[in-house]
């Protein structure tokens, strides 16, 4: 039984078609990227999963059944424009959140402390909110969000604005939560982070899926075309017959392969031969961004 | 009801423990208070310091005067007596006066057979006090001269003319209009007073909510009009602390000895406990209708400068009800008065109006109290779905059209 299952739903703003149709399903235990740029729909479609506005037309479904407003206590959400109130002191500010997602003020306040200790932020909670920064404001938001356990994790651009340090923190946090059994959506512009992260993913482009399934399916869909190598001296391999396109970044050349089942190694003889010293030769697939831009065709309106 | 109460909490709880809220709270009535205290007792202070002078042919009633208007204010005010005047007698006080040495002075002139002529001459017309004084003072003095002549003994006349003691007790309070009337008066203009002030902090903190971003964080969790709900209970139990605090202080002040020795005695007001219970149906109701309307502002704009100018639709209504109030007033049975009291945005205050100024059918007070609610919900609903599509779209004030097809959307 899938987590979420979204048929089919489309909303239109005034003129403007938010999401076209969009399906896609979450399975229980599974990381999900929903990826695409700005304006795409990824925020509408998500608002549309949980209620906060209703489809035009199609389903919405959470756990196996139509979604009703009490699912809502099984759901965490962390929208992309967040915020706190300002005044309110920080573990105040935590158990409130838990209350009203049905929690008792004293096990709000138990499981509050234990998650600003695994987050590091312990000595923010007697402060007002409006004294921390804005990291720790993030993570008081994702202790929020959080904070009643919930079965599906929805998170809205969850990784904008936090430093390396606190990005790869949260990042092992969502990771637990899955290896516990939950199911995580989250959406983000960031190719590079869902490529690590997640199980399967949606690529949404003007409100439409362009691209969907598990990570290991997409990428078996698209032939190791493109080689990465580091090297010095003569450049003449460039012009190989085999060789597509290439960008060059001084001494590192990235280069896309011709065919459909492309073979590198003419290509590393020919380097060979005219004398290039190299020092490193990877043959990969091509990153999510590179499908993306090849799936629409590099018209990102960013 | 539970999300509705947390809510309400957090808004309570916000409010109360700000600074701002104390300072007001304690401020404004002893603002009030030490402002009626203090003009009282400069009256007081006025009436006793006068200096003035008593020309008389009669030495006997000036003196008589003079002794009466020492009891009269407590041996304060500084009276001399001149009997018999000479002719220059008058020229001098005149140049006192203008020297301002002396405040006034009282010619008295026997007439053979009747009442004696009195003059007053004083230096400020706009000594009311004193002036009341001396008059008051005469009135005694003379109405035993009377009785005197008409062959009373004196010291009959002392025990007929000495003060009535009243042993007060709480009269009913419905037989007393008038007190009952400024009652009215005085909780109407409490009730304007905290529906404008707090239903402006309902729509300010809707917009707070907007601006902090707050609200898609709370809207995944509770639905607008719960969200609306317990925004309106939480801060409007702001108002309600506040306004008991300053009853209570009010009861508490009047029923000192400090406040009976400044006021005098029926200074108080009156309250039935009918008229207070209706009090607080009415101002409940008055205050939950006219903060759904501020959320429902509240929700239409971004910014605080946006409000400002939606402001009107919150006064207008209110202002309706103040020029409408004499009509209210004059004649409570009257067509007119019955209709507009039957408004909703006007029943709360002019319907309470007419139940302290005259007796109200039933089924009129219980048809007001249906409208009402029925308006509530009804503006409730419409400020919950105008909350929830504006936030979504958020970025612009939206025009007439647009709230219209915001009310259709899902």
């Amino acid at each position: 039984m899938p987590t979420v299952e979204l048929e089919h739903i489309r909303k239109v703003y005034e003129s403007k078609v938010a999401v076209a149709g969009l399906s896609l399903v979450i399975e229980p235990g599974t990381m999900f990227g929903l990826l695409g740029p700005n304006g795409s729909g990824k925020t509408s479609s998500i608002r549309m999963m949980i209620g906060i506005t209703i489809p035009d037309s199609g389903t919405v479904k959470l756990f196996g059944k139509p979604f009703q407003r009490d699912m809502l206590q099984r759901v965490g959400y962390l929208p992309e424009e967040r915020g706190l109130y300002k005044k309110m002191n920080v573990l105040e500010q935590i158990v409130f959140m838990g209350q009203l997602r049905g929690l008792s003020a004293a096990e709000a306040q138990k499981r509050g402390k234990a998650w600003a200790e695994r987050l590091q932020i312990t000595e923010a909670l007697p402060k007002k909110t409006e004294e921390l920064s804005k990291g720790m404001q993030q993570k008081i938001q994702f202790i929020c969000t959080l904070l009643h356990d919930p079965e599906l994790i929805i998170m809205d651009e969850p990784f904008s604005g936090l430093d390396p340090v606190n990005g790869a923190l949260l990042q092992d946090t969502l990771l637990q939560l899955r290896a516990a059994g939950k199911s995580i959506l989250f959406s983000t512009h960031r190719m590079d982070q869902v490529e690590r992260m997640c199980d399967s993913i949606a690529l949404i482009h003007r409100g439409e899926v362009v691209l969907a399934g598990t990570m290991r399916q997409i990428k078996s869909e698209y032939p190791r075309n493109r080689v990465e190598m580091a090297y010095e001296g003569d450049e003449r391999f460039l012009q190989h017959p085999s060789v597509e396109s290439h960008k060059q970044y001084g001494g590192v050349a990235n280069l896309k392969l011709s065919g459909a089942q492309p073979d590198a190694q003419p290509l590393l003889a020919e380097a060979v031969r005219n004398g290039t010293r190299i020092t490193r030769f990877e043959v990969k697939e091509p990153t999510l961004e590179e499908i993306f831009i090849e799936r629409v065709g590099g018209a990102v309106d960013a | 009801m539970h999300n509705v109460w947390l809510i309400a909490r957090r808004e309570y709880l916000e409010r109360i423990r700000t600074r701002g809220f104390l300072i007001a709270t304690i401020l404004i009535p002893l603002l009030m208070g030490g402002g009626i205290a203090t003009s009282i007792l400069i009256a007081k202070h006025a009436k006793s310091n006068s200096r003035i002078v008593i020309v008389s042919q009669d030495m006997r009633l000036g003196q008589d005067l003079k002794e009466q208007l020492a009891r009269d204010t407590d041996g304060g005010m500084q009276v001399n007596l001149i009997s018999p005047p000479s002719a220059n007698t008058r020229p001098s006080l005149e140049r006192m006066i203008h020297k301002k040495d002396l405040d006034g002075y009282i010619t008295l002139t026997p007439v053979n057979g009747g009442r004696p002529q009195i003059t007053y001459r004083q230096g400020s017309s706009a000594d009311l006090a004193t002036r009341e004084t001396v008059q008051e003072s005469l009135g005694k003095v003379l109405e035993r001269e009377r009785l005197i002549q008409q062959g009373m003994s004196s010291k009959d006349v002392d025990a007929m003319m000495r003060p009535v003691e009243m042993t007060s007790s709480n009269a009913a309070p419905e037989d007393n209009t008038s007190a009952n009337f400024a009652g009215a008066y005085t909780l109407f203009f409490l009730m304007y007073l905290v529906i404008m002030l707090y239903g402006m902090n309902v729509a300010r903190s809707i917009i707070e909510e907007k601006t902090s971003r707050v609200f898609e964080v709370m809207l995944a969790t509770v639905k607008p009009a719960q969200m609306m709900a317990g925004k309106v209970i939480g801060v409007g139990s702001v108002g309600l602390t506040q306004v008991s605090i300053w009853m209570l202080a009010a009861v508490l002040l009047t029923a000192t000895p400090i406040m009976a020795y400044l006021l005098g005695a029926g200074a108080h007001i009156s309250l039935s406990a009918a008229q207070v219970a209706y009090f607080l149906v009415f101002f409940l109701l008055g205050y939950l209708l006219y903060s759904a309307m501020a959320a429902a502002l509240g929700a239409m704009t971004n910014s605080e400068q946006e409000l400002q100018q939606l402001n009107m639709f919150l006064v207008m209504p209110l202002a309706a009800c103040m020029v409408a109030l004499p009509l209210v007033l004059n004649a409570p049975a009257s067509l007119p008065a019955r209709i507009i009291s039957f408004i909703p945005f006007c029943a709360p205050l002019l319907m309470y109006m007419r139940i302290s100024v005259s007796p109200v059918p039933w089924y009129e007070i219980v048809g007001s109290i249906a409208v009402m609610v029925a308006t509530i919900y009804a503006v409730l609903w419409v400020s919950s779905r105008i909350y929830r599509v504006g936030i979504l779209m958020y970025g612009k004030k939206p025009n007439l059209t647009e709230i219209r097809r915001w009310l259709r959307y899902s």
